[in-house]
């Protein structure tokens, strides 16, 4: 994301019109409200269950999760089918301890797309 | 593909408004063709009246366009989410094709489709067939609102945004129909039987607007203090006092009917409706920058609160000096390069506890209040200057256009310090950053545009449409910077920003429409001497809450 300090400077130039549309922003609009595993917590290994709540109904069969291991490769996990209609699930087995970040991604049923990165790790038993 | 994500926003929001727009134009121009266009021979006397055939006609060939543009649009936008889609998530065309916004999407070119190919046919049939089609165009339009996503009160929620989107239509689709219909006229009495019977239908439109519309505040925006401490409610308020500037003109309409001075108002009434289909559009790109903010009622964390704006907007003294290069942080330019290459810059999403943006350092703080406030002092002098120029007591001040070179200048420097002429990074690298692109670009159209206008003050230009260019410009960037609203979560920081940027937008573009109206309101309208002191007032005022910018 640009500085503040940058996209604050663009209102100044009120007076060149259309191509303002170019710097235009836009972010979707579905928002993440509460995520399990929370950010940077740490959890019990091997499975872990991952559940994510938005503030809006979630087109789970167009949404993913993809799950980026401590050595950076990367694993799609199988969302769940039956969630509720704002929540996306699934599980991620046989992690080892060690740090790894969930990417998401979710598309609401209005067609717009918000992704995330939710980082946690599987702490040793 | 991390280029592609970054423009998702952009497009989204760009396809969305024209989009929104154009089903106003369909839907308004079929309702304006059944309840105000019908049979407008049968109650006038007046020879000179056009015949309900040509006015149809006319009608029907600026609904099929419409039509046709909304198809185009559609299509655009589903291409466009589709696209990314694929790209993103690894799907096929057909993994993509069941999805909401697609079938949302099909639903809406099909209707439309419809209308353009039933617009086609003889204007002497009944047009009440259009009306099937027009509502499943709103209903495409409600199938990807915020309304089909909530989870509670769904149901009379979709029903509220669709009466509200079909009044919207009604009222400001309607109004190029009617301007189209005046102006193909000569005659005062059918001018005043169609604005009568506009204006019912208008007042209907209105009533039923601001109902949905305050139902669906209230679910979505849900207290007094979310209306101004979150960026979807002050995008409301901003709709709200649109509406405001929009129901005065239509009172200045209304009185120009029943009372006006035959010999202007025909002119007069073509003036006024220009300038409310123009604020009309701003409304709906206002709309269209809401469908991609979430709603109010979900961000009960860290909205802004009364006290940090009114500590935020407080006047302090301007910031006249600026911090030297060497205390800027170094990294600017390649953390956002970095950040770009790597796609992270497309992410933008809320995640609970998370921050959002890095704050700026003092020092950028201060390079940005240094910039606002010299910005300010300069469009705070052009306000004054044009002022003068229309008192005519200082024949100078007719140049006030030049200074508008000054804030090339200043831009150029000061916009982008990690580039060159003031930073490290050479010319041609750093245009590969769209943002700095973006900023070399405005330099050369302030300089356009300063040339032409100062051309039009000093009488160089002769041609009426030119003068225009102007008014036209300032007008349409204030309805953009109303479209470039950008935060996810309510990240306070941007939030405040983005409460400045408001009184910019809402002035450019009352500055710009009343400079319209200046120079488009015959002389004898009284209306005129007003917008004529009112569009530098609010250039200046544009100065004024620059110079009061402040970070904290």
């Amino acid at each position: 994301m640009y500085s503040v300090r940058r996209k604050c400077f663009t209102p100044i130039l009120f007076v060149t019109a259309a191509l303002l549309l170019l710097v235009a922003s836009a972010a979707a609009h579905a928002v993440l409200l509460e995520s399990s595993p929370s950010l940077n917590a740490a959890v019990a290994g091997p499975d872990v269950p991952i559940k994510l709540r938005f503030n809006v109904r979630i087109d789970a069969s167009r949404s993913r999760f993809t799950l980026v291991r401590p050595d950076g490769t990367t694993t799609p996990l199988e969302l769940a089918k039956d969630s509720p209609a704002d929540t996306l699930s699934a599980r991620a087995s046989g992690l080892a301890p060690g740090d790894y970040r969930l990417r998401w991604q979710a598309l609401a049923s209005d067609g717009h797309i918000t992704r995330g990165e939710i980082p946690f790790t599987v702490a040793r038993t | 593909m991390a280029r592609l994500l970054q423009i998702f926003g952009f497009l989204s929001v760009l396809f969305r408004g024209a989009t929104l727009t154009f089903q106003s134009l369909t839907v308004g121009g079929i309702v304006f063709l059944l309840f105000v266009a019908r049979d407008s021979n049968k109650h006038s006397n007046d020879i000179s009246s056009p015949d309900s055939s040509a006015l149809r006609t006319s009608c029907l060939r600026w609904i099929r366009r419409s039509a046709l543009a909304l198809v185009a649009m559609q299509i655009a936008y589903v291409l466009a989410n589709s696209l990314i889609l694929m790209q993103s998530a690894d799907m096929t065309l057909a993994d993509v094709s069941g999805a909401n916004y697609v079938l949302a999407g099909f639903l809406g070119i099909a209707s439309a489709l419809t209308i353009a190919a039933l617009s086609n046919a003889d204007p002497s049939r009944s047009s009440a067939l259009l009306l099937l089609p027009a509502a499943a165009v709103i209903a495409s339009s409600v199938m990807t609102s915020h309304a089909m996503a909530r989870l509670d009160y769904r149901a009379p929620l979709v029903a509220f945004t669709a009466l509200h989107q079909a009044a919207t239509a009604t009222w400001l689709g309607g109004l190029p129909y009617l301007l189209i219909a005046i102006r193909s006229t000569q005659s005062t009495d059918f001018a005043r039987q169609l604005c009568a019977r506009f204006s019912k239908l208008a007042l209907v439109s209105v009533c039923v607007l601001a109902s949905a519309g305050f139902v669906l505040g209230f679910a979505y925006v849900g207290s007094f203090r979310a209306a101004y401490g979150t960026s979807y409610g002050a995008m409301v308020t901003t709709k709200l006092i649109l509406f405001g500037v929009l129901l005065l003109l239509g009172a200045l309409n209304y009185q120009l009917v029943r009372a006006g001075s035959s010999s202007s108002i025909l002119s007069s009434l073509k003036r006024f409706g220009e300038a409310e289909i123009g604020i009309g559009i701003t409304v709906i790109l206002t709309a269209a920058s809401l469908t991609s903010l979430p709603p109010a009622a979900d961000l009960t964390n860290d909205r802004v609160s009364a006290v940090e704006i009114f500590a935020r907007m407080a006047p302090r003294a301007p910031r006249l000096g600026s911090p030297t290069m060497q205390e800027l942080p170094e990294d600017i330019y390649a953390a956002e390069k970095k950040a770009f290459d790597s796609g992270s810059l497309a992410t933008e999403s809320f995640v609970p506890g998370q921050a959002g943006t890095r704050p700026n350092t003092p020092a950028e703080k201060a390079w940005s209040e240094y910039n606002h406030h010299w910005a300010g002092i300069i469009v705070l002098s052009v306000g004054l200057l044009a002022l003068l120029a229309q008192a005519g007591r200082v024949s100078w001040a007719r140049n006030w256009p030049l200074a508008f070179f000054g804030l090339a200048v200043f831009l150029f420097l000061r916009s982008d310090p990690e580039v060159w002429p003031l930073g490290p990074n050479g010319f041609w690298v750093t245009m590969a950053d769209p943002e700095v692109l973006m900023h070399r670009i405005f330099v050369v159209l302030v300089i356009a545009l300063a040339v032409f206008e100062w051309r039009v003050q000093t009488g160089r230009v002769a041609s009426a449409n030119i003068r225009l260019v102007f008014p036209l410009l300032v007008a349409v960037s204030g309805a953009l910077l109303l479209t470039h609203s950008h935060s996810l979560g309510n990240i306070k920081e941007e939030v405040l920003a983005e409460l400045s940027h408001i009184p910019l937008a809402i002035l450019a573009v009352a500055a710009g429409w009343s400079r319209w109206l200046e120079l488009r309101l015959p002389s004898e309208n009284q209306t005129r001497h007003l917008v004529a002191r009112l569009w530098p007032a609010c250039i200046m005022l544009i100065g004024v809450v620059l110079l009061n910018y402040h970070e904290m």
